[in-house]
């Protein structure tokens, strides 16, 4: 069983590749987060109230996606609360889908996926897939606690990060992050639809973009642009 | 009359002072910035997503105008330091498309006013408009 995270994050990468995978897959919510320490919200989608973070799934995969960005000091909780829960449901590999910012992104046309690795057997699994591995620098954010946990307990998990835009929703890095994820899975994802729909995705996206962003400068998000120093 | 002698406080208490009011007054007017919606019934006019960054050059501004139509992009100094954008859709676009049906309207362009914060050249402005993104390049003003 394997499990996907899809948060607000640069470009919405994550949350819109999540929401195609689950109308493209057919999957169906099986479980929510339900805390106080979530803000007073609830989403309405059809006349009826959701959580704003909620677990979708088919056979073989899960996948947690949250509509509203996670604000920095509920990182941790919610994080450990699903990576308990993905345990108990016997998840062998956590995959969260996100991306990594670009200058000039308009005038680049084949974006580039990248993978940071909890763990060199992942590692070795990826570069046999043809993934260029993150080597050196800083991830922020649900999934970088994501990662240093599966690494505490030395469970396979990794983060796919497509070039994007940072603070503008990025269908086509959406898309790139699939087809990265599809090869790595087996699982066959049709990115088609997607793609033709990127701005309508776009148009759709701006205000969840706008509160991701606000999020992302609270949590020091452009810390990822930073050289870190080697500490052997 | 009131007279009272106080400590003299040092430099950087001040300034940190200072700075405390600076960040709650950003995080205020930040916060009344975004608390507004993003769209406009009465001028049929949705806000776009920008960004602008400036240089020791330059000024770059740019726009996110998902289905605009490249043609029907204005760029208007408004004043000597504002800049509007406004960019006609190629269709129109109604709240009830998102499934939003206890507000009723639609929108039919884009609409962004911004200060520009230094002096620029507003004649050598270069423009660039790719995949429904717009870039607005504005070279500095230096004094000598």
């Amino acid at each position: 069983m394997t499990m996907l995270f899809g948060f607000p994050d640069v470009g919405l990468v994550g949350v819109i590749a999540a929401s195609h995978l689950i109308e493209e897959l057919n999957m169906n919510e099986v479980a929510y987060i339900e805390s106080e320490l979530l803000p007073p919200l609830v989403v309405l989608h059809e006349g009826l109230p959701h959580s704003p973070i909620r677990i979708f799934a088919n056979h073989d995969i899960l996948l947690a996606i949250s509509e509203v960005p996670i604000q920095t000091d509920l990182i941790y909780p919610i994080m450990d609360v699903l990576i308990e829960w993905a345990k108990s449901k016997d998840v062998k590999m956590m995959i969260s889908l996100s991306g990594i910012p670009i200058q000039d992104r308009q005038d680049v046309q084949e974006l580039k996926v990248f993978a940071a690795v909890s763990g060199l057997e992942t590692m070795k699994a990826l570069k046999d897939n043809g993934i260029e591995v993150l080597m050196e620098g800083y991830m922020v954010g649900p999934q970088a606690v994501m990662l240093r946990r599966a690494a505490q307990k030395n469970s396979p998990a990794l983060i796919l990060v497509a070039q994007c835009f940072a603070n503008y929703p990025d269908p086509e890095a959406a898309a790139e992050v699939l087809k990265s994820l599809a090869r790595i899975t087996g699982v066959k994802i049709d990115v088609a639809e997607l793609l033709e729909k990127g701005e309508e995705i776009r148009l759709r996206a701006r205000d969840v973009m706008k509160r991701t962003q606000q999020e992302m400068t609270k949590m020091k998000k452009g810390q990822e642009f930073d050289i870190p120093m080697y500490v052997s | 009359m009131e007279v009272s002698i106080q400590r003299k406080r040092p430099f950087f208490e001040r300034a940190n002072e200072y700075f405390e009011d600076l960040e709650e007054w950003m995080e205020h007017f930040g916060r009344e910035l975004s608390e507004r919606p993003s769209w406009d019934l009465r001028l049929r006019a949705m806000e776009p997503l920008h960004e602008m960054r400036i240089t020791s050059t330059e000024v770059l501004i740019t726009v996110d105008l998902p289905s605009a139509e490249k043609s029907k992009i204005k760029i208007t100094l408004i004043d000597d330091d504002t800049l509007e954008i406004t960019a006609q859709m190629k269709r129109k676009v109604c709240l009830d498309e998102f499934g939003i049906t206890h507000y009723k309207g639609e929108f039919h362009e884009f609409r962004y006013q911004t200060h520009i914060p230094v002096p620029v050249d507003m004649d050598k402005i270069k423009t660039q408009f790719k995949k429904g993104m717009l870039s607005v390049r504005l070279p500095r003003l230096h004094k000598r």
